[in-house]
Order: structure tokens, then sequence, then C-alpha cells
């Protein structure tokens, strides 16, 4: 399945500083493993020190809020996953 | 009633249809609390000062330090070591004497949180997620608005809640990174402009607002996104399950 992943510009410094990602993955967790795959240094940040994803992650699919249970759900090809940070400046 | 001043100050603005005297009345009657005055809050506070909004209350613990200055322009270098919130406020007033501004030297606490919003819109310009969350569990409670801005570098997003209706800041943020925030001055002035702008679209009840939509600004990409957002439905703040009747 090919997926586009839009990354934020807060995670572009581990994606070569590219906005969009093409990978293949049946779901948005297959598709994270690809990218982790493709830039190996963006793992320290998606996960704690426990190996668990970090909830500062938000995760959309086709512009739609997803929730960590949705991660495993099926996508269809042509599919957007897009990934912001959580931030909290002002 | 609008003076005659008042009457020519906000002349431009009252021509935009559905705007008008009455339009205007609206934004002097209404009250607008913004919670931190800091880069958000100079964008927010300046333009809504200068568009008359009636009545302005800033809460702010800090002093202003050099550091502040390279984004926070209600302030200057001889603002320094001063409260943030009286410096803004002598600003404001310079701005729009015809407006009334109130400045509040306080932390956001679980405590005093009810008492500063009092019956006010809610405008998020805060730099840290306990105390934003604070003002959801607030705007839940009063149901009232909460115009929410956060911001990290080149990156902004801006979101209107509106309890009982989206989702509130709680179904959004778990946790954030922490450590010391990166930010260019330019971010703060955009997303605090939208946050500006949603204020005095809801007062006049004009337009479309940030509703379950969160608006994503890239100054890098130099792009404007949307993505839309849903309520947790075990939402602790808003769900079904949420108990409002507690103290926090």
């Amino acid at each position: 399945m090919a997926v586009k992943v839009k990354v934020s510009s807060l995670l572009r410094k581990y994606t070569n500083w590219q906005e969009f990602v093409e990978v293949e993955g049946r779901t948005p967790l297959e598709c994270l493993h690809a990218i982790e795959k493709q830039f190996p240094s963006i793992k320290r940040l998606l996960y704690d020190k426990q190996g668990k994803l970090r909830p500062q992650f938000w995760f959309f699919v086709n512009g739609q809020k997803i929730n960590a249970g949705e991660l495993t759900s099926p996508l269809k090809d042509g599919d957007e996953l897009m990934i912001l940070l959580a931030i909290s400046g002002g | 009633m609008l003076s005659n001043r008042e009457l020519s100050r906000y002349e431009r603005q009252m021509l935009i249809p559905d705007w008008g005297k009455s339009g205007q009345r609206k934004l002097k009657k209404a009250g607008v609390l913004v919670a931190g005055a800091g880069g958000l809050g100079s964008a927010i506070l300046t333009y809504l000062a200068v568009a008359g909004i009636g009545n302005i209350r800033i809460v702010d613990s800090d002093r202003v330090e050099l550091g502040n200055l390279n984004r926070q322009v209600l302030h200057t270098d001889k603002d320094i070591s001063r409260y943030k919130v009286d410096s803004a406020k002598e600003k404001l007033e310079l701005l729009n004497p015809d407006i009334k501004v109130e400045a509040i030297k306080a932390k956001i606490t679980r405590s005093n949180i009810f008492k500063l919003v009092g019956n006010y819109l809610i405008v998020d310009a805060l730099d840290n997620l306990p105390a934003r969350l604070l003002l959801n569990r607030a705007a839940m409670k009063t149901v009232l608005p909460l115009f929410h801005g956060a911001v990290y570098g080149f990156e902004g997003r801006a979101t209107t809640i509106i309890p009982g209706k989206t989702a509130c800041l709680r179904c959004l943020y778990q946790d954030v990174l922490p450590g010391k925030i990166p930010v260019v001055g330019v971010t703060p002035a955009v997303i605090g402009c939208i946050q500006a702008t949603e204020v005095i679209k809801y007062i006049l009840g004009t337009g479309n607002l940030l509703e379950d939509r969160l608006l994503v600004y890239d100054g890098l990409s130099m792009k404007f996104s949307e993505v839309k957002l849903k309520k947790n439905p075990d939402c602790r703040d808003c769900g079904n399950t949420a108990d409002l009747t507690g103290k926090d």
C-alpha cells in the first residue's frame, strides 16, 4: 500500500528536510515503522526509554485525527498520513 | 452607546458587511480574558485592543526579560524587570484609551482560575500545558469558549473550542516535549492574529470558527493546512463520563 506521509516541520530534520515521505504500509503503524527504517534517527524521538510511542505524537489519516488504538486500522492505497508533534509554546 | 470618537476610530471596520454600529457595540460590551502576555499574548492583545474589545483582562505572573524581546512585542528594553501585565496594560491603553484593561499579576492555579475567568471569553496564550489544561477545565465548567494557540519554531497551531460542541484541549493533548521552546517572533504573531480573529468573529457571530479544526501554520514551507479533530468519548473534561462537579 503506497502511503504519502506528511511530516511536521518540527520533525523534518530527521527526514532530510523532506515534507512528504512515500512509504509502503498497510496501517499507520506499519508506515511509521517504514519511516523509522528509512530514517533511523527519528526513533529516539518517537519512543520513550521503555520503547513506548510517546503521546506527544499526533496522527491524522486523510486529515482526520486518529487515536492510539486506530494506529493498526487498515489504510487504503493513496491515503495520506500526517504526523504532528504536540507543542505548547506561547 | 458609541461616542463620536469611537465612531471615528472604528469607522473602517464598521464598513465590513454585518458589522456596523451594532457589531461594534457587541465588541464594546464584551469581556475577554487573555491568559499570557508573551509572544501570542502580544499579538492577541494588540489586535483585540485596537478592534475595540471593551473589557480586556490580562493574567500573567512573569516579569519582562531581555530574552523575551525577540517575540513579545508589547514590551521594550525599558520594560525589563517590570511585570508583563503592567507593561502590556500601559501599551494597550496608549493604543486605545477607549477600552478598559485590567492587569492581574497571578499564576493560574486551580484555586484562582474561576475568579480570573468570571464570565469572560477565554484566550489561551500560555506557554505550558498544565496551565492550558486548567483553562480548558474552566471553559468546560463555565461553558465559555476557549481560543487556543501554540507555537514552536516556525510552526504554529490554532483551534477554537466550544464546550458541549467540539473536542476540547484535553481530547488533544496528553503531553508535550519538555525543554526550552525555540521560537521566532513572527510565529506567535501569525497565530496570535488568528486567535484574535476568532474572538472577534465569535463576538460578532459571523463567519466560520475553527471548531473541531486544527489550523496548522508551517512557516518553513509557508503553508497553512487544516486537520479535523474529534471528541474523545472518554475525555475526563468533556467526555461522556466527565465529572465537572469536582474541584478541578
